[in-house]
């Protein structure tokens, strides 16, 4: 089914995708409500939701130059997402923002913080959090702290008490939007998905971008239209896989799909990534949940040095679940940590004899006619020129 | 005097080609392979070898074929603007060049490119069976991570003990503490020296004493003591004779905030020196704030392990950390070492202090302090030659008035 022709609520939520501000926001703002945007998927939006706050992830959407940003971030050598998401932040794109939480994800995007704090823009509220780089108790008592620090920071700035009963409560939340964004992504195993590849990062991205129970409500009515449509066959020349960090606008999903290919699951920073597994939603301490979930449990970000067995067992699950024909491997310039996850896993997939198509971009992409080559030459690869 | 010094200098070359591009002897006892830091001071007490990959990558890019191995490097694929020294570390792995380790220790510290080494590290196959333990450095200063790094590092040595049977001396380690406290001592005497106008020694003396300390196959031995026993003492004389480095009329001092790399001081640095009188009198690894580790009991002792490690050791502390950390810093240098300018190389895989450039800038600015932002890659110098980056600074210094 065509969505954006056929479904109100898709396109809502692909509105909110494709914009930074939103309606959803404005009115949220009108009636008092306060947004807290964030970096990386490990900062937990659980906490702020308790805190009281609108969770809205970072993104560079709709920038068209990250000239402002390259004064402070040298472009030739820092990654373009966190060029056009700072570029954003200095030409008012985020001041609606109330707060902000930068984790030090990657080394361009911890100085985030420092430069936000150093600019002209100006935001009530910044906090960094850090995320352990390796696995095992400590760290996730490091990590316990470091939401500790959070929480303490934001009641202190705020004059309110995040309790731990709000913090269960935005747990169960939060929860319930990951079991139907991965109801959605089931969806998605089909011969025929009901649903493309760049129409769910639309509605995954417009996840992080909106009240939360506004958009499980939104979710709700879209899976309850995806489950009953009758899709017709489409004889796609191949199953899809992307994998690699930011992953926030259609721009790949376009290319494959103009090219009779279908992305039907991924490994990225904006998608399966943060709908992978659930937080505990009851015990003794939510933080320490929260903790376990973030450090152990998730298929952690390849600037963890114990992350690989756990994206690369992920990947084999998600090639058979899907039937995936072939991989994309996809970061962006300068990604340290994912070009060499990529690698690895690169060579493991051919073992494996599945074909993975590397690509090294920017986050607004400037050679997409290159890139759709080499897409294209990599769908006849895997259909052997047959189709 | 400038005898001693290159004496000084080959001593220490030596000892650290010796280790890392050298047969590890049976007498070396068990072998560990680390993409980066490790606090030094554990392998030297449980009697192991210790090669830090990225070290080894990176002085493969002072060798005459330097261009050849980083190209190899590139055609490995990891990622295109990975840094040189790893891309040759990854290729030396790749192509199965190194000798396989005993045990596999991995930490983040200092930057992404060491992460991602690590983690290529990890996920080596024909090493998959070797016994492995990661580490993070948390890019946080205060005593709770003091605490915290110190904890891993109490946990490596349980898993070195697991890995090899025996039992860490604890004893010997404090030995080895004492004689590292002694030894960082006097690396911070002769940085007091530096302060001297003129700047009585060469650039590369203070890191060239740093890496000797930690890197090279003498690593905290008595040998290393002496050595800068030696220096100091030399330096002092020069200091008292009001002498500066031999053959250079000192006009303009400044700090270097970065690595020299495999190439910058035999040439920018020292034409800069000759021909301008231009010295560079403090940069990056060279400067430590080391205070001595605390041997009062087995938790303090681990504890500024721990400190010691994210934050006093020189390249730690500028990678892991804050902008302000880092702008502080510069602003402490330049004014104890009287510098009239600061250069930012700016090794192009540094993400982090890529991302500072303009706050550096304004911060410079603001003081009256010239600054120049070069963007070279210190490991690689096809990609900004040194007579570019000399003519550059030479432009700088002009422009600013300092020539
Ligand atoms: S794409 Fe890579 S370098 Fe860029 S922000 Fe994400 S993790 Fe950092
Ligand atoms: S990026 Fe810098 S700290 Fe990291 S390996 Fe290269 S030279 Fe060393």
């Amino acid at each position: 089914m065509d969505l954006i022709k056929n479904s109100e609520v898709f396109r809502k939520l692909s509105g909110i995708a494709g914009t930074i501000n939103n309606s959803g926001i404005e009115n949220l703002k009108k009636e008092g409500g306060k947004v807290a945007g964030y970096t990386c998927s490990f900062v937990p939006e659980e906490l702020l939701i308790a805190a009281g706050f609108m969770p809205f992830r970072i993104r560079g959407t709709g920038s068209k130059s990250a000239d402002l940003a390259n004064d402070y971030f040298q472009a030739a050598n820092i990654c373009s997402m966190v060029r056009h998401c700072f570029n954003h932040i200095l030409t008012g794109e985020y001041d609606f923002l109330d707060a902000a939480i930068i984790g030090g994800g990657c080394d361009a995007n911890r100085h985030i913080l420092d430069n936000w704090e150093k600019s002209d823009a100006k935001i009530p509220f910044l906090h960094r959090i850090f995320f352990p780089h390796a696995t095992g108790d400590l760290m996730v008592e490091y990590f316990r702290n470091q939401l500790a620090d959070m929480k303490a920071g934001i009641e202190k700035h705020f004059g309110i008490e995040v309790t731990d009963e709000k913090i269960w409560n935005a747990i169960k939340l939060c929860n319930e939007a990951r079991d139907l964004q991965k109801e959605l992504y089931s969806l998605r195993k089909a011969d025929n998905p009901p649903i493309t590849g760049a129409e769910t990062v639309d509605v995954i991205v417009a996840g992080n971008s909106m009240p939360k129970e506004e958009y499980i409500a939104d979710l709700k009515t879209l899976l309850n239209e995806l489950k009953n449509t009758k899709v017709e066959d489409k004889n796609y020349k191949a199953r899809l896989m992307i994998i690699g960090p930011c992953h926030d606008d259609t721009s790949m999903c376009d290319i494959i799909e103009g090219l009779g290919g279908i992305t039907v699951t991924d490994l990225t920073c904006f998608g399966a990534k943060i709908i992978y597994g659930r937080v505990k939603d009851s015990g003794a301490d939510p933080l320490q949940a929260i903790a376990e979930y973030q450090v152990q449990d998730r298929p952690f970000c390849p600037k963890n040095l114990g992350a690989h067995p756990i994206i690369s067992k992920t990947v084999f699950e998600n090639i058979k679940d899907y039937k995936v024909d072939g991989i994309i491997g996809q970061n962006m310039l300068c990604c340290d940590t994912w070009g060499g996850e990529l690698y690895i896993l690169n060579k493991e997939l051919k073992e494996a004899g599945i074909p993975m198509l590397r690509i090294e971009r920017e986050y607004i992409p400037d050679s997409l006619g290159q890139i759709q080559t080499r897409v294209q030459a990599f769908l006849e690869t895997i259909t052997g020129g047959t189709q | 005097m400038i005898n001693i010094y290159s004496q000084l200098m080959s001593a220490a070359n030596k000892s650290l080609f010796g280790l890392t591009l050298g047969p590890q002897n049976e007498s070396d006892g068990p072998f560990i392979m680390g993409n980066g830091d490790f606090f030094i001071e554990i392998p030297v007490a449980f009697g192991c070898s210790f090669s830090d990959l990225t070290l080894t990558g990176a002085m493969g890019t002072g060798l005459p074929n330097a261009a050849e191995l980083i190209d190899k490097g590139t055609e490995v694929g990891v990622e295109s603007r990975l840094c040189n020294a790893i891309k040759v570390a990854t290729y030396y792995l790749e192509a199965g060049l190194l000798k396989t380790p005993d045990m596999i220790i991995t930490t983040n510290s200092c930057c992404d490119a060491m992460d991602t080494l690590g983690n290529l590290l990890n996920g080596y196959k024909p090493w998959a069976h070797i016994p492995r333990f990661n580490m993070h450095a948390p890019h946080s200063y205060d005593d709770a991570s003091y605490e915290y790094m110190g904890k891993q590092l109490r946990q490596a040595v349980k898993f070195m003990e697991d890995v090899t049977g025996r039992k860490m001396d604890m004893d010997r380690l404090r030995e080895v503490c004492i004689e590292s406290n002694k030894q960082c001592q006097l690396l911070l005497e002769f940085q007091e020296l530096k302060k001297a106008k003129p700047c009585p020694a060469e650039p590369d003396l203070a890191r060239e004493g740093a890496e000797f300390k930690n890197w090279s196959k003498d690593r905290i031995s008595p040998q290393v003591t002496e050595w800068l026993e030696i220096l100091v003492k030399e330096t002092e004389k020069q200091v008292k004779e009001k002498k500066g480095i031999e053959g250079v009329d000192e006009k303009i001092r400044f700090l270097w905030q970065d690595l020299a790399g495999s190439w910058a001081s035999g040439t920018v640095l020292a034409r800069l020196q000759k021909e301008l009188g231009a010295v560079c009198v403090m940069d990056y690894v060279s400067f430590g704030t080391w205070t001595p580790v605390d041997l009062s009991s087995e938790e303090a002792m681990f504890t500024s392990f721990g400190k010691r490690f994210l934050l006093e050791d020189p390249m730690n502390r500028q990678a892991l950390h804050t902008t302000d950390l880092f702008c502080n810093d510069i602003l402490q240098i330049v004014k104890d070492f009287s510098c009239d300018a600061v250069i930012l190389p700016a090794h192009i895989a540094h993400r982090d202090t890529n991302s500072r450039i303009k706050v550096v800038r304004d911060m410079c600015h603001e003081k009256g302090i010239p600054c120049l932002v070069l963007g070279i890659d210190i490991w690689d110098k096809r990609y900004m030659t040194p007579d570019v980056a000399f003519d550059r600074m030479k432009t700088f210094f002009e422009i600013s008035g300092l020539l």
